[in-house]
């Protein structure tokens, strides 16, 4: 596998992203607009959504409640669910022009969208945000934004490429854990030793039986780039469960408890202890009292755990005694959570508080963890070549074939 | 206990609890450093693949045999590259394989599969990096069919080596590939310029730009020129 990934991304870091950059948002007919529209048409964002069930409901209605969006389609493999967001748009702007698709290709080809929101399960996230970057449009990408670790170096360099606005959705690293940031961005802990984070499980294979598909379902289009299998409703349940009734149990589509939460609590971590630019070197599993737990150190010394016994989530430790210089603690650009520094981003052409280069890293945090207990053995990782050190067996974990036609 | 593992891929279709595999998966585990163990286990998994187990059986064995296999079982894996069922997961195993015989089977394959199952090869082709895969690519460039063409085309891109870009700026591009063709060559022109070879990197912006590009790719190139420029 080509190991150049991150020397690329150290060149678009460069060129990427300016004020200057390209698509800002389409200038739409006031005729098209809503009752009750505020903004002016030149600062209306037209956007997508891609994955309207359940998280994507969620993003669609955050969305659909700043004054600043005009959506005007909805992609979804199932048509009910599809027909329903559509139903929620038209019915915010008492028309029925929002158009509904079921093959997300058609949506991104659209000139006139600015930005799409992407809430599938994990294992399309990478395949549809390089895609749409590649279309010209923003993005906003739930988490966890990856599904393998050679994923997110490409979706970087597609949005540093073609100049796009791609921001993750964990909306819980900025707005959850401000107790732990404060304390460690303050100084008052002195120099950061090591933070411990509590997620898991990884996820299982699956081998349910088959059941009928819903009428109403694209199966093929559902597992996409996923190995084949028969449908069954806990396969693709988008329930919050990762106990085997939904696809955050399974491992073609999900990395389980590791990544969904890992994209929450890592991302928080890596934050607080100000690591969140780098990626571990060194991720090393070991035990005590029989419990398996992992300790995976940064370039800078600064250790994460997982799971280590008798430490809580998120527990820092500091240097006793010392104190450190305060620094400014980075934040969304405006009021409003995570979904308006996304759109301010798309209008300002700036970097959002959860740019897809910081997602990936968290990501990549659970991922190299689950090759870990997955091997069970400690592995050392050079995150400039995209490569681990000495096990070429690890390294075959980095990716899987996409089963075809799909291609990154 | 491997011996009842095995017997239970006999029967092992959707629906059977996927634990009764947990002893081939602790083997993969346990063999680690263990060549002549690892080799036992390879060659038994793979000969499970010449027989008539369910589909789900031979899913299973190629999720397997990612880890560990080698040479041994590439014939055994490249026989499925053309099967339309099983294609698929016969790349799971073979795509990341670092042995040569698995890019030889790939390239191998590419004539012998068509539509879909084309397009597959030509992905893992690219995502191998293969260099001598550079001239079959390029010759599926310019393939009848667009959606092989591009999938050649973002294959390229991902080789993304000075032949790779050769091949790109060699090709005609149709409407259908244009947009694809220009992605390739963005990230071939990324790679020349990380690797500290800005004159062709910089050439390679330059001929994205006078071929009339979208506005999209004129601004990347743009943004290109200006990086090889130092500016």
């Amino acid at each position: 596998m080509k190991n150049h990934q991150t020397t690329r991304r150290d060149f678009l870091k460069t060129t990427g992203l300016t004020t200057a950059a390209i698509g800002f948002p389409t200038i739409i007919a006031s005729s098209v607009l809503g009752r009750g529209a505020t903004p002016p048409p030149s600062e209306r964002i037209v956007m997508g959504g891609i994955g309207l069930g359940n998280m994507g409901g969620g993003d669609l209605g955050n969305f659909l409640n700043n004054p600043g969006v005009q959506y005007v389609a909805v992609c979804d493999v199932r048509k009910n669910v599809c027909n329903g967001a559509k139903g929620t748009v038209d019915g915010k702007y008492n028309n029925k022009d929002c158009t509904a698709y079921g093959d997300f290709r058609e949506l991104l080809a659209r000139p006139d969208i600015d930005a799409v929101h992407v809430a599938t399960p994990d294992h399309w996230h990478a395949i549809m945000v390089i895609e749409a970057c590649r279309n010209g449009k923003d993005v906003y990408c739930q988490k966890p934004e990856t599904r393998t670790m050679r994923e997110g170096p490409l979706m970087v360099e597609a949005a540093r490429r073609y100049g796009r606005v791609v921001s993750g959705g964990s909306q819980r690293v900025f707005e959850d854990y401000r107790q732990v940031v404060n304390k460690c961005w303050s100084g008052e802990l002195g120099p950061i030793k090591s933070i411990n984070v509590e997620v898991g499980p990884l996820s299982q294979p699956c081998n349910l039986p088959p059941e009928d598909v819903p009428a109403d379902m694209d199966w093929e289009m559902w597992l996409g780039p996923a190995a084949w299998a028969p449908y069954n409703s806990k396969r693709c349940d988008g329930n919050f469960g990762t106990g085997g009734n939904s696809w955050r149990s399974y491992l073609d589509y999900s990395g389980g408890g590791m990544t969904d939460w890992g994209a929450h609590h890592f991302g928080g971590a890596t934050f607080a202890v100000d690591v969140r630019e780098l990626q571990p070197t060194e991720i090393s599993l070991e035990e005590d009292g029989g419990k398996k737990f992992l300790t995976l150190k940064y370039p800078n010394g600064v250790l994460l755990t997982h799971n280590k016994p008798g430490k809580g989530n998120l527990e820092v430790e500091g240097t006793p005694g010392e104190k450190r210089a305060p620094k400014p603690i980075p934040g969304y650009s405006v009021k409003g959570g995570i979904y308006a520094d996304f759109l301010n981003c798309v209008k300002t052409r700036g970097r959002p508080f959860r740019d897809i280069e910081l997602a990936v890293n968290t990501v990549a945090v659970s991922h190299l963890s689950t090759i870990a207990y997955t091997l069970g053995r400690s592995l050392k990782w050079d995150a400039a070549k995209q490569q681990f050190t000495g096990d070429e067996e690890a390294n075959r974990y980095l990716d899987r074939a996409r089963r075809e036609p799909w291609q990154l | 206990m491997n011996e009842a593992a095995f017997d239970a891929l006999k029967t092992y279709d959707w629906g059977v609890e996927p634990n009764v595999l947990q002893p081939l998966t602790d083997a993969v585990v346990t063999t680690h450093g263990n060549a002549a163990a690892r080799l036992e286990l390879e060659i038994q998994l793979a000969a499970v693949l010449k027989t008539d187990v369910p589909r789900a059986a031979k899913d299973a064995v190629c999720r397997l045999l990612k880890p560990i296999g080698t040479a041994a079982s590439v014939p055994t894996l490249a026989a499925l590259l053309a099967d339309e069922k099983l294609s698929h997961m016969a790349r799971y195993a073979l795509e990341l394989m670092p042995a040569p015989e698995a890019g030889e089977a790939l390239r191998a394959a590419l004539p012998k599969v068509g539509g879909k199952l084309k397009i597959g090869v030509i992905s893992s082709l690219g995502v191998r990096g293969d260099a001598a895969g550079v001239a079959p690519l390029q010759a599926l460039l310019a393939d009848g069919d667009p959606a092989i063409a591009r999938a050649a085309a973002y294959a390229l891109g991902a080789i993304g080596s000075p032949e790779a870009n050769a091949a790109l700026a060699a090709a005609k591009a149709s409407p259908a590939t244009r947009a694809a063709m220009a992605d390739a060559s963005l990230a071939c022109a990324e790679e020349l310029l990380a690797t500290d070879r800005k004159p062709a990197a910089k050439a390679t912006y330059q001929r994205l730009l006078g071929g009339k590009p979208s506005k999209l790719v004129e601004q990347a190139a743009a943004r290109g020129v200006k990086a090889c420029e130092g500016r």
